[in-house]
């Protein structure tokens, strides 16, 4: 994956002002720089990611600006310059003090043709007369003029700054300048993956939508609950059930086969689940084929969408796909004629067809899935459609999330009998009913019936349990979320909970304080008397003991803070200011299982000596 | 080459739904207190113990036995043990035996037990009898529990910054990752659930570990390390110097797309990383042919890992000349939280941990109006001719007898206070940070080096 920017692919365009520009790549765009310019999609399309453009002037005949790749010995070449000249055991005349500051903040240096800095705009003190000498307009003429894209302008402007002898004694043919932040046209092409648009999401965007969530935390929440793949797919047979067979025929929870699934509770509009699932390799359309070669094809599909449009919530075009697996995807095909072996696509081309699965045939993997738990009717993930998922497309092509995605409410969790999907029982009809109704009516049927067998497969094998590990980061009180999903988890299974402040997380924490679980073993808690140990381990909770405090294990919460460092010759130092807001914090334990009946704690204390021990063993 | 017949799933990996014999476990005994152990079955008198072998602790003794087929995460009570010839044998503190016992274990693990695994000879063997005293839980391995919990070494790379290095360097199922050096194999373990999509069959191309190490005992131990884990096919271990010798396995190219470097001198392993051969390099090499251990079509992701800011320059240095891009310097401060109950107020019981000063200005004007009314009865009574009563003491007087009425004995019992709040639930909840935190582990540096589109 992201091996080259592939059509349609979603992008972040990292701009000369530092700031970043998501959007998808359709192809035979122009996509709009703002003040940078114009650049063709189709330049882009096919090239390596990470390489640094830079818009060059349009040639006379031609309407578009053709690309540079900038080089990094020419993107490193202040820095490199930098060292040299501090390598230099005499900096040369002039080096220090002939320097200039120029508008607002920009940062470029000019260099004469022995790699000494002549002029620097970024650290030393403003020249207010300098400032002045230059109007925007004359700017733009010069930029206009130049064929060198903003360079010329940037260097005269240095120049007219600068000590009158300086001047003259240096001719531009001379001068080298290198690195401006606001006139040089350059751009970079990052894929859009779950790091850089998270950072983007928080830095620039709307950090409250994914919870604050950064970097760190998302790092710490997926390693601590131990997320990663679990399992090559497992997929159920078709049980082939005729239209006539009703939830009988429905299979059955096949508990052995559930294994390396995690359950989340995620109110980041998707982010947490799409962490995740690049955790576990199900996140990318190319995941696990290496697609490369066959994107010339599919160039010539019919897009047509605003190339500058950043949510991908209103792009819903793409180019014609094969034959979606297992999803609603055909309501007005008869599931069971098998008598249609070729369908048209879009694109013309008959395509070869695989029998399609019956109504009750389950898409999900039994291994290797998410299982996400949500508040209202509908789980909001909107933001997976950055990654090309659309959790409310009926119509879904290809993509791995479809097969290891799978979600329910809270109610088809734990009142699975009051949600009408689940307790309503499938329709059935005869062949020669069903011949007989008018083809919408059929597809409605089958929709019906497959949508049932999905539901019943989700809350059935939710409710098996035995889940692999729990991730959180919701905005509900993570006690009520544990005391509902305890009890799903394996032994061992570990518990991560994100949350951008630390109260609630104390909270849970203060569940497991040593008293209360203290407490709770000594025999003396009139409301557990008599309670077996099933009943126990689905403890619903009072006052005194929201959760059964015997439940967790190793209860811990941190906090990690990613502190940022410029890097350069004689001034390397921490940045000045970061990001503030919400730091984030990470609670984790492991499930246990308690032993029957009264265990009582500690036997021999030996105590000071051996922690000391244990503790001098490990390296500070 | 670990291509051997294709054994089990690593524990680390999925370690089923119960404990197995001659698999790691990692002992919980206390929060912060864990110890991985290579579970046995019992085969006989082992190491003087009727039982088999058994992990002794300061919560107690703990038989494998009694650990085996158990559901992960169980709780396992403490056995009296039958020490009989043992007890005289040594007679050291339980707390020294542990440690020698687990490593003990670890290391007898291969040679002997494995073989005696399947023969499941509970004969001799003597049953566990639950002792009264103590517990631990036992837990499933995973890359957080083993770097807490590792033979240390060399330093290791800890949770915060590993979590945040494989992010930062998309180590993802189905890459391809090169570290160096390997030292204690806690950031292996890590990175090898990272880029894990399944066990290679011959020929494939699968997620995969390639690490360096240039000290023999350590590279040795890994080896072994890796071997017990179930991990060898997913690692590939190299005994060389990376500075001279690079990155190339038998001559060939790892093609990794992420790569971290825990060295003490980065810069000298860049030059092997680079797409092309680097210009460096000495005329007599110029002949042969020049492999790139870097996927020629990816972008590699790289992060170093030093704690002295004169490396960081010399390697940020390095990478400007070398092609890289987005160089980043980030160090990454963790903290631990504690949280705990902040009991203050004068009428709380004497716990531990009670703070027994006035809870709020309310209670401290009552207990000072209550020490006037006392004084002022006191004061009203007739005096033997002492004048200077008014000055100083008010407080030693009745202080002795204000605390109130619900001091020492006369309070209310642990189980529950006056006000009907259980002891648990008294106070006000806090969070504070542990007693010593780590200010300085190492400073990251990441960078980005992408292809050209042209093939290398
Ligand atoms: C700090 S340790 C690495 C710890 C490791 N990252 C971990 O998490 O356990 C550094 C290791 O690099 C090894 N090393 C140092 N220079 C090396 C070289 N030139 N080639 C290979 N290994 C080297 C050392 O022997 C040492 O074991």
């Amino acid at each position: 994956m992201h091996s080259v920017v592939r059509p349609n692919a979603w992008v972040a365009l990292k701009l000369p002002s530092g700031s970043t520009k998501v959007l998808q790549i359709a192809p035979n765009t122009t996509i709009s720089l703002g003040k940078y310019g114009n650049v063709s999609s189709n330049l882009i399309i096919g090239r390596p990611y990470h390489l640094t453009f830079e818009l060059q002037d349009k040639l006379p005949d031609e309407n578009f600006s053709r690309l540079r790749v900038v080089p990094a010995s020419e993107l490193h070449a202040e820095a490199i310059a930098e060292e040299e000249a501090a390598g230099c055991s005499t900096p040369a005349a002039g080096a220090a003090d002939a320097v200039i500051s120029a508008t607002d903040g920009e940062e470029f240096s000019l260099f004469d043709d022995k790699g000494n800095v002549v002029a620097r705009s970024n650290h030393e003190v403003i020249d207010e007369n300098a400032r002045q000498t230059l109007t925007q307009d004359e700017i733009e003429e010069l930029k206009r003029e130049g064929n060198n894209a903003g360079k010329d302008v940037i260097a005269k402007l240095l120049l007219s700054h600068t000590a009158l002898d300086q001047k003259t004694s240096f001719s531009l043919a001379k001068y080298k300048l290198l690195k401006t932040k606001k006139y040089i046209r350059r751009f970079q092409v990052l894929p859009i993956d779950v790091a850089n648009f998270a950072h983007w999401q928080l830095e620039e965007r709307d950090a409250n939508k994914i919870m604050d969530m950064r970097a760190e935390m998302i790092g710490l929440v997926g390693c601590w609950g131990n997320v990663h793949f679990g399992g090559d797919d497992v997929l159920l047979e078709d049980p082939k059930a005729s239209t006539a067979q009703g939830e009988e025929a429905c299979l059955p929870v096949n508990q052995d086969l559930l294994q390396g699934r995690w359950l989340v509770v995620d109110d980041t509009c998707g982010l947490l689940v799409a962490a995740m699932a690049e955790r576990m390799g199900v996140l990318y359309e190319d995941e696990g084929k290496e697609a490369e070669g066959q994107t010339e094809e599919q160039n010539g599909a019919a897009v047509e969408q605003a190339a500058t449009a950043t949510e991908p919530q209103e792009l819903q075009v793409r180019p014609a796909v094969p034959e979606p697996v297992g999803q609603d995807n055909a309501d007005t095909e008869m599931a069971d004629a098998s008598t249609t072996p070729v369908k048209r696509q879009s694109d013309g081309k008959p395509k070869q067809q695989k029998p399609r699965p019956s109504d009750f045939a389950i898409p999900y993997s039994q291994t290797n899935s998410i299982t996400v738990i949500h508040g209202a009717s509908q789980p909001n993930l909107s933001l997976l459609n950055y990654w090309g998922f659309d959790i409310t497309s009926p119509n879904h092509p290809p993509h791995p999330l479809l097969n290891h995605l799978l979600n329910l409410t809270w109610l088809q969790l734990l009142k699975p009998e009051l949600d009408t999907s689940y307790s309503t029982p499938p329709l059935t009809a005869t062949p020669e009913t069903l011949a007989s109704w008018k083809p919408s009516r059929r597809g409605n049927f089958h929709r019906k019936r497959r949508r049932y067998a999905r539901i019943r497969h989700i809350v059935d094998s939710t409710r098996a349990g035995n889940f692999s590990g729990l991730v959180c980061a919701s905005t509900m009180d993570p006690i009520s979320i544990l005391r509902h999903t305890l009890p799903l988890l394996a032994g061992g299974a570990p518990v991560a909970i994100y949350a951008p402040t630390v109260e609630a997380l104390a909270a849970v924490s203060d569940c497991f304080s040593v008293p209360r679980r203290t407490a709770w073993v000594s025999g003396n808690v009139p409301e557990i008397e008599g309670l077996s140990h099933e009943e126990l381990e689905r403890w619903e909770g009072n006052e005194r003991f929201p959760l059964n405090p015997t439940l967790l294990q190793g209860v811990s919460i941190q906090t990690s803070r990613a502190r940022r460092w410029q890097v350069l010759p004689g001034r390397t130092h921490p940045l000045m200011t970061e990001r503030g807001g919400a730091d984030g914090y990470v609670f984790t334990a492991w499930r246990c299982k308690p032993a029957e009946g009264k265990v009582a704690a500690k036997g021999k204390f030996k105590r000071r000596k051996v922690e000391t021990e244990s503790e001098a063993a490990t390296p500070a | 080459m670990a291509s051997t017949t294709r054994t089990a799933v690593s524990p680390f990996l999925d370690p089923g739904p119960r404990t197995k014999a001659n698999s790691l476990a990692i002992l919980q005994l206390s929060r912060d207190n864990l110890q991985p152990v290579y579970l046995q079955s019992p085969t006989g008198v082992h190491d003087g113990y009727a039982e088999g072998a058994v992990v002794n602790t300061r919560y107690g003794s703990f038989p494998h036995s009694t650990m085996l087929n158990v559901p992960w995460g169980s709780q396992i009570r403490a056995s009296k043990v039958d020490t009989g010839s043992r007890g005289r044998k040594r007679k050291r503190g339980s707390g020294d035996d542990a440690c020698r016992e687990a490593t003990g274990a670890s290391e007898k693990d291969n040679e002997d037990s494995a073989a005696a695994a399947n023969e499941d000879s509970a004969a001799g063997v003597k049953q566990a009898v639950a002792d009264s005293s103590g517990f631990i839980h036992i837990l499933p391995p995973t890359p957080e529990l083993w770097t807490t919990s590792l033979p240390h070494r060399t330093q290791v790379v800890y949770t915060p910054d590993y979590s945040y290095i494989l992010h930062r360097i998309r180590a993802r199922p189905g890459s391809v990752l090169i570290e160096a050096g390997a030292g204690s194999g806690s950031f292996t373990h890590a990175s090898v659930r990272a880029v894990y999509n399944g066990y290679p069959s011959e020929g494939q191309r699968k997620g995969k570990v390639f690490s360096f190490e240039f000290h023999e005992q350590r590279y040795h131990k890994m080896k072994k390390e890796l071997s017990d884990h179930g991990l060898g096919g997913l690692v590939h271990l190299t005994h060389r110097d990376v500075y001279n010798g690079g990155f190339l396995v038998d001559g060939k190219s790892p093609e990794a797309e992420a790569i971290f470097l825990d060295l003490p001198a980065p810069w000298e392993a860049l030059p092997h990383l680079s797409r092309r051969r680097p210009q460096s390099s000495t005329s007599a090499d110029e002949q042969t042919e020049w492999v790139s251990p870097l996927n020629p079509k990816k972008s590699a992701y790289i992060c170093t890992f030093s704690p002295c800011i004169e490396q960081v320059t010399r390697t940020v240095s390095a990478m400007r000349r070398l092609g890289w891009v987005d160089i980043d310097m980030i160090e990454i401060a963790n903290r631990k939280l504690h949280t705990s109950r902040e009991r203050v107020g004068l009428n709380l019981n004497f716990d531990r941990g009670v703070n027994n000063s006035a809870r709020d200005v309310e209670e401290a004007l009552t207990r000072l109006a209550d020490i006037e009314a006392r004084f002022r009865e006191h004061a009203a009574k007739p005096r033997d001719g002492d004048e200077d009563m008014d000055s100083g003491d008010e407080d030693a007087v009745p202080a002795g007898k204000s605390s109130g009425p619900t001091n020492g004995s006369d309070g209310p019992s642990a189980e529950e206070t006056s006000s009907g709040v259980p002891p648990w639930m008294e106070g006000r909840l806090i969070t504070r940070g542990e007693p010593e935190i780590k200010t300085h582990t190492s400073y990251l540096v990441f960078a980005i080096l992408p292809w050209s589109g042209r093939g290398g």
